[in-house]
């Protein structure tokens, strides 16, 4: 889900609030080029959409975001929001009156901030956006887990312990806790478990609870959105 | 000789630390060891009234740690085991008059002439629960085989797990056979399933507790024929001291007939 966008010079696709697009690394010259290219060619398709921009970590002058701004309104779109690691962008950005974020930030889409339950107040590791979060233990009541990435964890997630990841959550163990995988708004973001009886799954924006009174035998389960609702199914059927 | 600290805790109020730690104190005592049982639950002490030594109350724990008395003056001497003391708690503090390393002190102090300090921590993960759990060389996790308290449980035992204390004893308490036979009562495999942590002991719910409370006489004190709760506290005493002592068997009605058809049956 992540790759595309570094492979990519140029990365769009819809969320919420209109259109994301991605700036990959590379020359910025190139970059522009293929944005310029992938603007005209969808214009119909993007029309009047409220553009939110990921510059990542690159900077960015007040004149090239200036620019930016002046290809997007040539093209009936609105560029709203500049998404950006570094400070400099982000001045820039602001000193254009456009919306700033740090690119990966608890917040939602919007720019407002995550729900407390949402929001964990252990951050296990500081690591790089994508780096899957390994824990080798039990997760038991009261322990709360957020990364920006995929979580695997080997042992169970116990009723009152929650996961909150950007990425998918395997667990490899008993599921009874609170799994929230795309936490930041990744559809295809998938949970696994080897039991699967949890208190409420989440995905992206959606929220599932366990029917009542399934009490099947315990197998291996995946859970994914289907046609915009969770569904979980046997990992056997899946192979 | 080096006493043992531990420290009897729950998380959930209302499951019978405070009960447990009364019984493991006498039933200890009652095999001839030196026993110090501790009320860490200040402001809200009842380890006194259960083992009935509550008029006998001059210094608490609290005088102890602000110096207005000797250890030796707060630790009240049982009526019926010679070698059984209460420190009791502070009635009019709260939880702050005492800090973890005061316990570690306090313990310190007692480790010299006892074998076991048993600690009653109050319920909740605060202060107070921290300050019983600060001296422990064994903590023993006290549960219902309810979900709330079963869930409780399981925070504690991350709780202490973070700690470093070393793994953590369960201690079921309030089993109803009958109720879990029925499947309207979590069975203590199910119990066990979600803690994944060693079963000490299993407590039956037994009524002679409730009377024996009632009467400032842990249950584990009387007689050896009693109740069924009072061989489950000194079995619990046995696995303390080490001794490999089966679990009692609780799923059979105990009723002498029913066990004469077993044993003639030759289940037992």
């Amino acid at each position: 889900m992540i790759d595309s966008a570094t492979e990519q010079l140029v990365r769009i696709r819809g969320i919420k609030d209109g259109i994301l697009v991605t700036l990959g690394s590379g020359p910025y010259l190139d970059v522009y080029d293929q944005l310029v290219a992938e603007v005209s060619q969808k214009e119909a398709f993007l029309q009047g959409s409220q553009v939110t921009l990921d510059v990542g970590s690159r900077l960015l002058a007040r004149e090239q975001l200036s620019e930016l701004v002046d290809l997007f309104a040539s093209h009936s779109q609105v560029l709203w929001t500049v998404l950006a690691e570094a400070d400099e962008t982000r001045e820039a950005a602001q000193g254009l009156s456009l919306a700033t974020r740090v690119a990966g930030s608890q917040t939602d889409l919007t720019g407002r901030p995550l729900s407390p339950s949402q929001i964990s107040t252990t951050i296990e590791q500081p690591a790089q956006s994508g780096d899957a979060l390994f824990l080798k233990e039990t997760l038991r009541s009261g322990r709360s887990v957020f990364h920006e990435g995929p979580v695997v964890v080997m042992g169970d997630v116990n009723p009152g312990a929650e996961i909150i990841a950007a990425g998918d959550v395997i667990v490899w163990g008993r599921l009874r806790g609170l799994v929230h995988a795309g936490a930041l708004g990744d559809e295809t973001a998938v949970i696994c478990a080897l039991s699967l009886i949890p208190t409420q799954l989440r995905i992206a924006d959606q929220i599932a609870i366990s029917p009542n009174g399934s009490k099947h035998k315990p197998e291996p389960e995946i859970v994914s959105i289907r046609n915009g609702q969770i569904v979980a199914e046997s990992w056997q059927q899946k192979n | 000789m080096s006493a043992k600290v531990i420290t009897v805790t729950s998380g959930k109020g209302g499951v019978g630390k405070t009960t447990v730690t009364a019984n493991l104190a006498a039933a200890l005592a009652m095999q001839g060891r030196k026993v110090v049982a501790m009320d860490a639950d200040i402001g809200l002490r009842n380890l006194d009234v259960v083992m009935g030594l509550e008029n006998r109350i001059v210094y608490d724990l609290v005088d102890v740690i602000e110096g207005r008395c000797r250890l030796r003056q707060a630790m009240i001497k049982d009526k019926r085991q010679p070698e059984l003391y209460l420190i009791p708690a502070a009635q009019t503090r709260d939880k702050m008059a005492v800090s973890p390393s005061d316990m570690v002190l306090v313990c310190d102090q007692l480790r010299e002439e006892m074998d076991y300090i048993v600690i009653d921590s109050p319920a909740g993960i605060e202060r107070g629960f921290r300050n019983a759990i600060a001296p422990a060389d064994q903590i023993i996790i006290v549960t219902n085989p309810e979900v709330s308290a079963v869930r409780d449980a399981d925070r504690i035992i991350g709780l202490v797990e973070a700690e470093e204390k070393g793994p953590a004893k369960l201690l079921i308490n309030r089993l109803k056979p009958s109720m879990v036979a029925r499947g309207d009562m979590l069975s203590i495999e199910d119990v066990i399933d979600i803690l994944a942590i060693d079963l000490i002991g299993v407590i039956p719910e037994d009524e002679s507790i409730l009377v024996a409370s009632n009467q400032g006489l842990p249950v584990a004190m009387t007689s050896v024929n009693g109740s069924s709760a009072s061989q489950a506290f000194r079995n619990v005493a046995q696995r303390i001291e080490g001794v490999d002592v089966p679990f009692m068997d609780l799923t059979q009605k105990d009723g002498f007939m029913e066990r004469l058809r077993s044993w003639l049956a030759g289940e037992s």
